[in-house]
């Protein structure tokens, strides 16, 4: 399955909604699809769920989405606890799983899903009833449109290829600033809060 | 919000809670609730250790402050840092070795321009007895100096609360975490099994 098509119907569904994104090549599909303030880039590996877990903890009007890797979500498993503790309605975590460190050098160095490791699994175990594994494009979109509409918290493991990597590379110009990303979310974030109240 | 129920386990006498019958100062415990309402905390996450749980127990107790635990420190800066870009004002509580664990987190969190307040308990400061800290002792103030990260070791109760609401100050205005260390004898009872 590739990648691509995945993220760019989650980016047609999102409608503004915070969302958080792993290191990797997903961070340009989303922001060439809609370049959204409520949304953090490359967020170091292991804490985009975390980080994402207190924005629908502290915003629970608002759908709240993490974009992980297999390796990111493998660095930092033990949030599926705390997520599964606390069972934030609002909160999607959907991981792409192409069973290797695509980003760094050859892109060839493998994670631990490449020899069995299963991450619905790992969520299962943690307690998260809605987890999914999808194997197809048909499939990923059935159950990205089931989380979001049916109340979560969610975890959805798109089994992905690797294809996408020269596509996907040296597209530097998009508005990924991680030094400006914390003001212009906070601004969003509470201007729309003002706005509602 | 989902509700953090399942810690909230209310206590007829928090000054005494705790493991091994430890027991807190009192004063201590309701200056940090003071201070924390003073300054508009109203999201906090903590990892549970022996230094700080009398103040954990009284922020569940009171109920007034949503309150999460996470299972790693550093997940629980992440998550404070979170809850502070939707609009909150958080704090993340912690033995002195979940900073160690932090260095990435709270590196993020400043170039980001995204702080959290710090509550730190076992550190290099005063009073603390065991070998088997020598580790947690050894990491807390050199991440926090080598990020350059505000912090003030606390040694009189009477300051707590001021303490508390000066730091917010800090890390609103500058958009920097801000540490307040606790020695033992700040919260716990002088001669208390610590």
């Amino acid at each position: 399955m590739n990648r691509t098509e995945v993220l760019r119907h989650i980016a047609g569904l999102r409608n503004g909604d915070p969302m958080i994104i792993s290191p990797g090549l997903a961070n340009y599909t989303i922001a060439e699809a809609k370049d959204e303030p409520l949304t953090i880039y490359n967020m170091d590996m292991s804490y985009t769920t975390p980080m994402a877990l207190g924005m629908a903890l502290g915003w629970p009007e608002r759908r709240v989405i993490s974009i992980e890797g297999d390796g990111a979500m493998l660095a930092g498993p033990g949030v599926l606890t705390t997520v599964a503790r606390y069972q934030p309605k609002n909160l999607l975590i959907f991981v792409f799983d192409n069973g290797a460190y695509l980003t760094t050098g050859s892109g060839k160095a493998p994670t631990a899903t490449a020899f069995g490791t299963d991450i619905e699994q790992l969520g299962r175990a943690a307690g998260m009833k809605n987890a999914r594994t999808v194997h197809d494009i048909d499939a990923a979109k059935t159950a990205v449109n089931a989380a979001f509409t049916a109340p979560g918290p969610w975890l959805v493991v798109a089994k992905v290829d690797k294809q996408d990597r020269p596509a996907e590379r040296g597209r530097h110009s998009l508005p990924m600033y991680v030094y400006e990303a914390g003001l212009i979310f906070h601004r969003a974030a509470l201007q729309e809060q003002s706005t509602k109240k | 919000m989902s509700k953090p129920q399942e810690v909230k386990t209310p206590q007829s006498n928090v000054a005494n809670t705790g493991k091994a019958g430890v027991r807190y100062r009192q004063e201590a415990l309701e200056s940090f609730y003071e201070g924390f309402k003073a300054a508009g905390i109203d999201f906090a996450v903590f990892l549970p250790d022996s230094m700080l749980d009398g103040v954990e127990q009284l922020i569940i107790e009171r109920g007034d402050i949503a309150v999460y635990q996470c299972s790693r420190e550093d997940e629980g800066i992440a998550m404070a840092m979170g809850a502070f870009l939707v609009g909150k004002r958080p704090v993340a509580l912690m033995e002195g070795s979940g900073i160690g664990m932090s260095a990435l987190i709270l590196a993020r969190g400043i170039v980001q321009k995204t702080p959290t307040m710090l509550i730190i308990g076992h550190n290099s400061t005063l009073g603390e007895r065991y070998d088997y800290h020598g580790a947690t002792r050894l990491v807390a103030e050199p991440v926090l100096r080598a990020l350059n990260i505000p912090y003030h070791v606390l040694f009189d109760p009477g300051d707590i609360s001021r303490v508390v609401v000066e730091a917010q100050a800090t890390i609103e205005g500058q958009r920097l975490p801000f540490g307040i260390l606790v020695p033992s004898h700040v919260i716990r009872e002088i001669g208390d099994n610590r």
